[in-house]
């Protein structure tokens, strides 16, 4: 969002408070009828998307200033984009942009982020991960007996959290591939951190930096597509990255590939599953993977007062999350029993982690994830699955305070198993999350 | 910001995280739709912010309530409540006051199936409600400002409008028992609820003087009289099946469309003709919305975008239509229905315009029976505001229509007002026809000063224009100025409200920008 365009929505918020509810016509029940975790948690209005619009404008006039006060407001946010898909559901403000903006500001102001995420940037800086891990353990995930092909047009882009701390799923991912006879290389120490952490707390220039140096590496090899089991790296790399620069390569989602090779019968679930199985859908990989489409119309002025945008100015609505192929998958393996949660698609609600609040404010995170952990449960499901390694961490955490008796796979996981993967194989996948 | 012994009082009456004095949350608070207007009709500057509220609190019960009353009377602090937060009348006129924002109370507390009621707290919302009430295959009535608003604040506090109204009612006829902290810090239970033997809700009057004409008589006191903290209102049969299946993605989701629902336009090409199929249908007790709208505000319901608005003009440019849904839970039911309808058409020589010339997405359908319309108000210029409404018979609520529209005219050449040729009108049928209601929605630019201090006079000229015409009192008739205004030209009414915040607000603790002042 350029500035002038932020300039004119944040005198635009009707305060109608719809976002802080799933689409009105969506609604199914008074307890699952919220969608910002935020306000659910924090209650005063400025934590909503609306809210934190206020906000913006109160900056600009100068009613309020930059303050730690307004810094844990703005930072209390996932960036989950919940708000502006029921924003804009009849009215046509960017809650989600405004929010990203705002800390921009932040930043600049010296002010933002948050000073945990200060730290995580600098390690980004410093090692290329925001865990602090030394760079040279990035491969550590990778078993011996996983055949990567130096030479291969499809790069598998692991991201920090899957290499680091959810390495099962980097794991089952490199596993199916080799399963279905793909061939794939890695960039081995040459993958450095995406750039999502930064990009969403504000730090936009450490972002650019690294959004080069993927783009550098990744297009100096050859590489036609490059697909992501991490539905943050995923959604930087698909939606955030050409708003900056463009590339040469295709991206997708492991659940769009995997669902690829099962169509096309490259990958044959042969064993049985007998699990109930409910789907979170990431935020980064639903509703906010939607491309910014180039629009190069113009404002017409059609009466004092009414302007139109000839043709319609392209709204991001979701339309084009990934909702589909996770769902294809689930479906497909024997035995397993799909059933829906309330909160899903375009209007899902927040794992609770992103957008840096995971490590700024563990316990909104922590929160969040029991939320929908309950949610999961109300369904009769006895495992929640997703696509996603910091939802993956985040659920997790969740059950286990929750002490729930769901469990949590990440999808390729439980492809992995319906594949037939012998137990000992499995196992040591398994052994890695601990 | 509050002296720290004050804060500290609040505190421990609700926990220090549910209470804030800070720049950044007071400001926030003192932001709300239309208040630009609001400050440019009382010659102030017009900026979307009001007085900036001592302090927000958030009481999770009523004797939390009760003791935050309580402490504003020790230490002279006025109080405003809000339940959803919608609009200017949420907002404080004095720096002398705090926000009572009810969030944390969104209890269901009752759904009555069989008597047909539900109990509620303030932070319980529309849509909420009604998706637990179509459990039971009931409905609840909704005001037009949308499914995410509070029915408690609008049973209790608000008008009550809504586009279901046939068969919904308004909120002033439909509230029952309530749970009321006075100004002063008293619990008042109203109705069968404060009877001391088997107390309940089904009823707002007990034996005796009725309060409710007091608790909020036509247009509520807008927290000027103290804070309700629960309700008890009508349920209604849901007019259908309650299948509710909506595919695909937001917003352009395609609703499975129940099996015995219609939607009629009708044409009456003039207001007198207009008015007498609106009585005719409203006579037979058939519809479920039933609503006049000008050419403009019929393609808004039909549009979720400008552009897509663009696309009705052929629907746009009707003259006086009638917009009519029926929806049966048996075949013959249905039937019935569309057979009235047929008369009525044939009897008045009209056609049913949908599915000839237009046929909406079936999404409209669902907005219908989920009470979103109103907000389709918002999509043209984003800024919009009823320059005038009243409550009264067809005749009245049609003459106020056809006379302002010159009044309008006058304030669309001066380019300050978007131009709907004057028309711009929504009105709605109650109680088989026995009242309507009639608003004019106003499209204006919030962020243009012009288009804001425009849309300022164009109100005022419409009071007075209502005054002078006998055209009724509108609904905007807050505050002292206004209550002083039109009070001596209606019986002076306004001296026995002002006996009545008196009587219940001895210390004027509860703020009364939007109602009316002890003086
Ligand atoms: C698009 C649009 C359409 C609209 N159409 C209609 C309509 O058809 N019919 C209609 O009636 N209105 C309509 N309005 C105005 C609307 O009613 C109000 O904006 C809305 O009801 C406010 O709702 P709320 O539930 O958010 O209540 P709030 O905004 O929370 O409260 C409304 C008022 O009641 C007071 N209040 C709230 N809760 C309490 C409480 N617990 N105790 C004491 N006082 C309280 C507040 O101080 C405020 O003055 C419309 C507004 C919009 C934006
Ligand atoms: S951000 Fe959009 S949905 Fe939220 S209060 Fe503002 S206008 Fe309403
Ligand atoms: S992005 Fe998510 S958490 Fe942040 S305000 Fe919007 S809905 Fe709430």
């Amino acid at each position: 969002m350029d500035e002038e365009e932020y300039q004119k929505m944040i005198k635009r918020c009707l305060r109608c408070s719809i976002c802080k509810w799933i689409p009105q016509v969506q609604i199914k029940s008074q307890k699952y009828a919220t969608a910002c975790p935020a306000i659910d948690l924090y209650n005063f209005h400025p934590y909503s998307g609306g809210g934190k619009i206020i906000l913006a404008l109160a900056l600009e006039m100068g009613r309020i200033k930059p303050s730690e006060e307004l810094r844990d407001i703005v930072y209390k946010c996932t960036e989950c984009g919940n708000c502006a898909i029921a924003c804009k559901f009849l009215n046509t403000l960017e809650p989600l942009e405004i929010i990203m903006r705002l800390r921009e500001k932040l930043v600049e102001a010296g002010c933002g982020p948050m000073p945990k995420q200060k730290a995580y940037t600098e390690a980004v800086k410093n090692v290329n991960n925001p865990y602090s891990e030394p760079h040279e353990n990035r491969m550590d995930w990778l078993p011996n007996d996983i055949k990567i092909d130096p030479n291969a047009k499809l790069l598998y882009y692991i991201g920090c959290t899957s290499s680091y701390r959810r390495k099962e799923m980097a794991i089952a991912a490199a596993r199916i591939m080799n399963a279905a006879g793909v061939a794939f290389r890695i960039l081995q120490d040459e993958e450095y951190c995406c750039g999502s952490p930064i990009l969403r707390t504000g730090e936009i220039h450490t972002f650019q930096e690294f959004l080069n140096k993927n783009v550098d590496i990744i297009e100096s090899k050859g590489i036609e597509t490059v697909v992501f089991s991490c539905a943050g790296c995923y959604d930087t790399f698909k939606v955030d990255y050409p708003l900056y620069r463009d590339y040469n390569f295709k991206v997708c989602h492991t659940v769009e590939f995997f669902n690829e090779l099962l169509e096309a019968g490259e990958l044959k679930l042969t064993k049985e599953i007998p699990i109930t199985a409910t789907y979170h859908d990431p935020c980064h990989l639903g509703r906010n993977a939607e491309r910014y489409e180039q629009w190069d119309g113009e404002e017409v002025k059609l009466i004092p007062l009414i302007s139109i945008n000839i043709p319609p100015k392209p709204k991001r609505t979701g339309k084009a999350g990934i909702y589909d192929p996770p769902r294809n998958i689930l479906k497909k393996i024997p035995g397993l029993k799909f059933i829906e949660m309330e909160r899903i698609r375009e209007y899902a609600y927040c794992c609770g982690a992103g957008a840096g609040v995971k490590s700024a404010f563990p316990e909104m995170a922590l929160n969040t994830a029991k939320i929908r952990i309950e949610e999961a449960e109300d369904t009769g499901a006895d495992v929640i699955v997703s696509a996603c390694p910091f939802c993956s961490t985040n659920l997790q955490d969740g059950i286990s305070e929750s002490g729930s008796k769901l469990k949590y796979y990440d999808i390729s996981e439980l492809l992995l198993m319906s594949l037939g993967l012998e137990p000992e194989k499995l196992k040591q996948a398994l052994a890695e999350v601990a | 910001m509050l002296k720290k012994q004050i804060l500290e009082e609040f505190q421990k009456t609700v926990g220090p995280e549910n209470i804030d004095d800070g720049e950044v949350m007071t400001n926030a608070y003192a932001y709300n739709w239309c208040m630009e207007l609001v400050n440019c009709m009382e010659e102030k500057e017009p900026i979307p912010f009001s007085p900036i509220p001592k302090a927000i609190i958030l009481p999770s019960n009523v004797e939390e309530v009760q003791q935050i009353v309580k402490l504003c009377n020790k230490y002279d602090i006025q109080f405003k409540a809000q339940s959803t937060g919608l609009g200017p009348w949420n907002q404080p006129s004095s720096e002398n006051c705090i926000i009572l924002d009810l969030r944390r109370m969104n209890k269901i507390v009752k759904i009555d199936d069989k008597n047909l009621y539900a109990v509620v707290e303030p932070y319980v919302s529309g849509a909420q409600l009604q998706a637990e009430t179509m459990k039971y295959d009931l409905t609840v009535h909704m005001p037009g400002a949308g499914p995410q608003v509070s029915p408690l604040a609008s049973a209790t506090s608000m008008n009550g409008p809504g586009f279901t109204s046939p068969h919904t009612g308004h909120s002033a006829r439909n509230v029952l028992g309530v749970e009321w902290v006075l100004p002063d810090g008293e619990i008042l239970r109203l109705g069968s609820t404060g009877l001391k033997n088997n107390p309940d809700w089904f009823s707002g009057d007990g034996p005796g003087p009725s309060l409710r004409g007091i608790m909020r008589g036509w247009a509520g006191a807008k927290s000027g009289i103290g804070v309700f903290t629960k309700v008890a209102f009508k349920l209604f049969p849901y007019p259908c099946s309650t299948k509710f299946k909506l595919k695909g993605i937001s917003p352009n989701y395609e609703f499975d469309i129940p099996d015995f629902m219609k939607l009629y336009v009708m044409d009456c090409k003039n207001y007198n003709y207009l008015k007498k199929v609106f009585l005719a249908v409203e006579r037979e007790e058939i519809s479920f919305i039933c609503s006049h709208l000008s050419g403009y505000g019929l393609g808004a319901i039909f549009s979720n975008s400008i552009e897509s608005l663009m696309d009705k003009i052929p629907i746009a440019s009707t003259h006086a239509p009638l917009v009519i849904v029926i929806a049966a839970r048996t075949r013959r039911e249905f039937e019935y229905k569309q057979k009235v309808m047929n008369k009525i058409m044939a009897e008045f020589k009209l056609e049913n315009i949908i599915g000839t010339k237009y046929t909406p997405n079936s999404l409209f359908y669902a907005e219908a029976l989920r009470s979103n319309l109103g907000l389709h108000g918002f999509i043209a210029t984003g800024g919009f505001q009823s320059s005038k409404g009243q409550c009264d018979t067809a005749t009245v609520c049609l003459n106020t229509t056809k006379m302002s529209i010159p009044l309008k005219k006058k304030y669309i050449k001066k380019g300050v007002i978007a131009n709907d040729f004057g028309e711009g009108v929504w009105m709605t049928s109650y109680e088989s026809g026995h009242y309507f209601h009639v608003e004019s929605p106003t499209l204006f630019d919030q962020t243009n000063e012009k288009s804001v201090n425009g849309m300022a006079e164009n109100m005022n000229e419409n009071y007075q224009f209502d005054l002078i015409k006998h055209l009724g009192a509108p609904f905007f008739v807050e505050g002292d100025r206004m209550h002083d205004k039109f009070g001596p030209h209606m019986m002076n009414y306004h001296k026995w409200l002002r006996k009545i915040k008196e009587a219940f607000d001895p210390n004027g603790i509860a703020d009364s920008g939007f109602y009316i002042s002890a003086k």
